[in-house]
């Protein structure tokens, strides 16, 4: 997985120091500062990049996976897939072999793909299309199992990528989660995006406000 | 191609805040006393006995000793280590090159510099001892390497001794930063 950085970006956005900021600062230390307000400046950035590296490695798949995972097997009859998503809440599941290795993920957009949605794959267009043809594409479903319509190969990541590669995973690929998996491809846990905002605001109330 | 070059002497930033008065009179009283030490032993103790503890590099010392009292070059290894190295090569660029002394004088500056960069003991007032060393007259020459001991490594100590002595009765002062 290649991890997509800009050398260049700033990491401050709007809240870069001012020179301003600085010599308040070195007024409030009493006695001489040996030092420059820019090199405190760089020092400063530096040390905030380095401060943003270390606590995005910190948090791992692993530490942020869900761990007993709902999933169904290949022969999983679709309508036992949709029943299981429907009554879980949940938008995709991993699908898995008999070893719980994982073969594919079925998400609720495959489902509304193969129900015949054009352009934007979603609900609405879904309905706009029945409202259209006064019905939808059910007839060839019901027969088909899990492994007919999953996405495969599923895109997984092992236990010790950082959540921040997973973020840019799920922005590169737009998926909204992936399998974690073991060496041998067994499943272990699932990151959503949600598990993703939670381990961003965790990472952001470690940093200490003094 | 040369706008980048004079562009730089323009500088980037400003210069630090001023410090308040009452630091600028700790750092007053800290000179004095830390000078006025030295050169009373100096005089007083050891003239007699045709000794000397007292080297116009002490002056320089004393400015970041009680004036930049956190600065890096300021702390015990800066302050012992620079000025016992620089001492120690300035005799030793004399030794060599006896007869051009500008010579002399322009190794044993550039040496010191690159001895305490690597050393990590940069200590800027130590440059002038290395100087003294090759330029300072017949009695510095005549004493060799004792002259790192005795003005050098033992003049340091006792300037060392005032300043944590000193440096840490304000109470927003405190000496060392580090010891090693």
């Amino acid at each position: 997985m290649s991890k997509n950085t800009d050398e260049n970006q700033t990491p401050f956005g709007g809240m870069d120091l001012t020179d301003q900021d600085v010599q308040e600062a070195m007024k409030a230390i009493p006695g001489y500062l040996d030092i420059t307000p820019g090199d405190f400046k760089e020092l400063y950035r530096h040390a905030y990049r380095h401060a943003l590296e270390r606590l995005s490695r910190s948090l791992t798949a692993r530490d942020i996976m869900t761990r007993d995972v709902i999933c169904v097997r290949r022969e999983t009859p679709l309508h036992e897939v949709a029943g299981i998503m429907g009554s879980r809440g949940i938008s995709g599941v991993p699908v898995v072999d008999s070893d719980r290795t994982v073969v594919g993920v079925i998400s609720e957009m495959d489902f509304l793909t193969r129900m015949g949605a054009r352009g934007r794959k979603n609900f609405l267009s879904v309905v706009a299309d029945c409202l259209k043809t006064r019905g939808v594409d059910f007839l060839a479903m019901p027969d088909q199992r899990a492994e007919d319509v999953m996405s495969s190969p599923a895109i997984t990541v092992t236990e010790h990528v950082s959540y921040m590669e997973i973020a840019r995973l799920f922005i590169d690929k737009a998926i909204n989660r992936a399998p974690v998996v073991d060496q041998e491809g067994h499943l272990m846990g699932i990151v959503s995006r949600a598990d993703i905002l939670e381990a961003t605001q965790r990472t952001i109330c470690k940093i200490p406000s003094q | 191609m040369f706008g980048n070059y004079f562009r730089k002497m323009k500088g980037t930033t400003k210069s630090p805040p001023r410090v308040k008065w009452s630091e600028i009179c700790w750092s007053w009283l800290g000179g004095f006393v830390g000078i006025s030490v030295v050169a009373y032993l100096n005089q007083s103790v050891l003239e007699a006995t045709g000794q000397m503890l007292f080297i116009a590099s002490f002056g320089a010392s004393a400015v970041l000793l009680f004036g930049a009292v956190k600065s890096p070059l300021a702390q015990p290894p800066n302050l012992l280590g620079g000025h016992l190295l620089c001492a120690v090569i300035g005799v030793s660029a004399y030794k060599l090159l006896p007869t051009h002394p500008w010579l002399a004088a322009a190794l044993a500056v550039a040496t010191s510099i690159a001895a305490m960069h690597a050393t990590k003991t940069l200590h800027p007032p130590a440059g002038a001892t290395a100087l003294i060393a090759v330029m300072g007259g017949e009695k510095i020459h005549q004493l060799g390497y004792l002259f790192a001991v005795m003005p050098v490594g033992v003049g340091a100590a006792v300037l060392l001794a005032v300043a944590l002595l000193f440096n840490n009765i304000p109470r927003n002062r405190r000496y060392p930063e580090f010891w090693i």
